[in-house]
């Protein structure tokens, strides 16, 4: 019983650190535009397929796949938001239109997948990064994966943060954040910082999709877990980055204890019952600005 | 205003009895089919989001809440359609009712927020609820009770129903929130009421639909009620106009219209699908009429005085 729940503690962990990679990138945007990107889960993916064939077709060596996993993937960000977003913010103040067209380009980089390279299930070469499982004792077990996911979320996040806390163009972020209107008048270049802040959450996105693909497979649907990301962000409060982290371990705890005591059935169910019951409890979340309606 | 009320109630009842009687195959009827189940959950969501202001990203659920009510007590009770086909709307109004206590109180993004984890959810109970509902293999066998006829009766009533209850007290009641809730409730309206009565036409209106629906296919599946399918509901009623009733019948013809033009090459579809999206809201994020009637925008007299003031 304790191991088992032990045992479940380190999985969630495990899955939570992934979460909180993905989830930061939704609060990331949310922080500065105010919508929620579901287009999330296709730069997932973009970062997923890039590392696979960097691997597999092109013979690359790990680190340079998983870098231009990571580039492909923020790119692609950075054109959605000039082809997609870009047009639409300037016309209206209205979010709901960014949010329909994330969905539309959701779907769009999802369906590009399965018609040029079909929809087939992919595995990363088993030998992208070290395989083997370390028994703590008494059988409770880590995988080498787990543990390297755990670290290069670690590593990420607190580089992530570093950027923000340290730099002048976290310093920027953290002011468009505040009132991006406010921050143009500045002197920020917003188009720039945008695109920045696309960027950045479009390459953390990649590191989940790679590690997401390792730890399940890799197919155009993968995605769609990034709504799950989604309800982190939206625990934790969306726009706020410790926020998001905090709501993808509690998510993860929460699946993982759920699938060890109950039944692996009802995660999916846990996961959105939370997402309802914090909304009714704390809209804002643990984290979050209260937006007060304007009289 | 009435007079155009009444004409277009006239030309709808006309525009039904042409799609009811005009002689046609089978596969055209199958659109006609299509095109009423979807214009009805449509003019549910429209309700909601155009003329009440909250959007929704979860309105497939109440569909599955009408096909499975009116599929189970059809096949296992064996309920006479109609009787059932109601029901499905009535469980559907009454989920919705309860959702709607305590989520109508949530402002703005976090309404639609809360919809997509209540629509999830209930689509997870139908699909792990195995000894009621069959789970995610489906649930089969469902009589073909949808014929051309019903599904364009129903269409007609509800839509008639809808057109002057929207032109009536009601309408005006939900306008008034939607544009200033503040307002609105200063002039003596109960604005949280008004929108709990928004949301129980609409989920009435997805029952009505999915219960529709299930008769056509013959065959539910909970995968059937997705996020996919709520987002395309609001993406619907977005791309007819925000706040535009004929607007939303003719969006909803016009998507259903081109994804079955494109059925044949069934792998690009989706792929057509995620661009209209994207265009429909870079280029005309207003809506096919905006935020006015079609009489409005036909009515060339009235055009002309206005211009004239």
């Amino acid at each position: 019983m304790l191991n088992t729940f032990i045992q479940q503690v380190i999985n969630g962990l495990s899955l939570g650190s992934v979460y909180a990679l993905i989830a930061v990138g939704y609060s990331l945007v949310y922080s500065i535009l105010l919508f929620s990107n579901f287009a999330h889960g296709g730069f997932l993916v973009i970062g997923g397929y890039a590392c696979y064939f960097l691997l597999t077709r092109l013979g690359y060596g790990v680190a340079v796949s998983m870098a231009g996993a990571l580039i492909a993937s923020g790119i692609a960000a950075i054109l959605t938001e000039r082809l997609a977003y870009k047009p639409i913010r300037e016309r209206t103040p209205i979010t709901l239109y960014l949010l329909i067209a994330s969905m539309g380009v959701n779907i769009i980089i999802e369906n590009l997948f399965v018609v040029t390279i079909g929809g087939r299930i992919r595995a990363l070469p088993q030998d992208t990064f070290p395989t083997g499982v370390i028994e703590l004792f008494n059988g409770v077990t880590v995988s080498m994966s787990d543990i390297i996911s755990l670290l290069a979320a670690i590593i990420f996040l607190s580089l992530l943060e570093l950027f923000l806390s340290r730099t002048r163009w976290g310093l920027a972020i953290r002011a468009a954040a505040c009132d991006l209107k406010t921050a143009g008048l500045m002197g920020v270049n917003t188009t720039l910082l945008i695109a920045l802040v696309f960027f950045m959450a479009g390459l953390l996105a990649a590191v989940g999709g790679i590690f997401l693909s390792v730890r399940y497979s890799l197919y155009p649907q993968l995605g769609a877990i990034t709504t799950k990301a989604f309800v982190a962000a939206v625990i934790g409060g969306l726009g706020s980055l410790p926020g998001a982290v905090l709501g993808s371990l509690i998510l993860g705890l929460a699946e993982m204890l759920t699938a060890g005591f109950i039944s692996s059935q009802m995660r999916d169910l846990v996961v959105y019952s939370l997402l309802v019951i914090m909304l009714l409890i704390k809209p804002a979340g643990f984290f979050g600005r209260r937006v007060l309606d304007k009289i | 205003m009435l007079k155009f009320i009444s004409k277009i109630n006239i030309f709808i009842v006309i525009l039904g009895f042409l799609m009811a009687y005009w002689p046609m195959g089978g596969y055209q009827e199958g659109i006609v089919i299509l095109l009423c189940i979807n214009a009805i959950a449509a003019m549910g969501v429209s309700i909601l989001t155009g003329f009440t202001g909250i959007f929704t990203l979860g309105h497939a659920a109440y569909m599955a809440l009408g096909a499975y009510t009116t599929a189970i007590l059809t096949v296992r009770y064996d309920v006479h359609w109609f009787p059932a086909l109601i029901a499905g709307g009535i469980i559907a109004l009454i989920i919705a009712w309860l959702i709607g206590i305590p989520t109508l109180k949530l402002t703005g993004d976090y309404y639609a927020i809360a919809s997509i984890g209540l629509g999830e959810a209930i689509r997870l109970i139908l699909e792990n609820w195995q000894s009621f509902t069959r789970g995610s293999r489906g649930f089969p066998g469902i009589d073909p009770y949808t014929t051309r006829i019903i599904a364009v009766a129903a269409f007609i009533i509800l839509a008639i129903f809808m057109l002057n209850l929207l032109n009536g007290r009601l309408g005006r009641e939900l306008k008034a929130t939607r544009d200033d809730n503040i307002a609105a409730s200063f002039m003596g309206f109960n604005t949280t009421m008004s929108k709990m009565k928004a949301l129980l036409i609409s989920a009435f209106y997805c029952g009505i639909s999915g219960a529709l629906l299930g008769g056509y296919m013959c065959f539910i599946q909970p995968s059937m009620f997705d996020m996919m399918k709520s987002t395309e509901l609001t993406a619907v009623v977005v791309f007819g106009g925000l706040g535009s009733m004929t607007g939303t019948i003719l969006g909803s013809a016009a998507i259903t219209l081109i994804m079955e033009y494109f059925r044949d090459i069934s792998q690009y579809r989706m792929l057509i699908y995620g661009l209209l999206l994207v265009l429909i809201m870079v280029f005309r994020p207003e809506g096919l009429l905006g935020s006015r009637e079609i009489w409005e925008i036909l009515n060339f007299k009235n055009l002309y005085k206005n211009s004239r003031n």
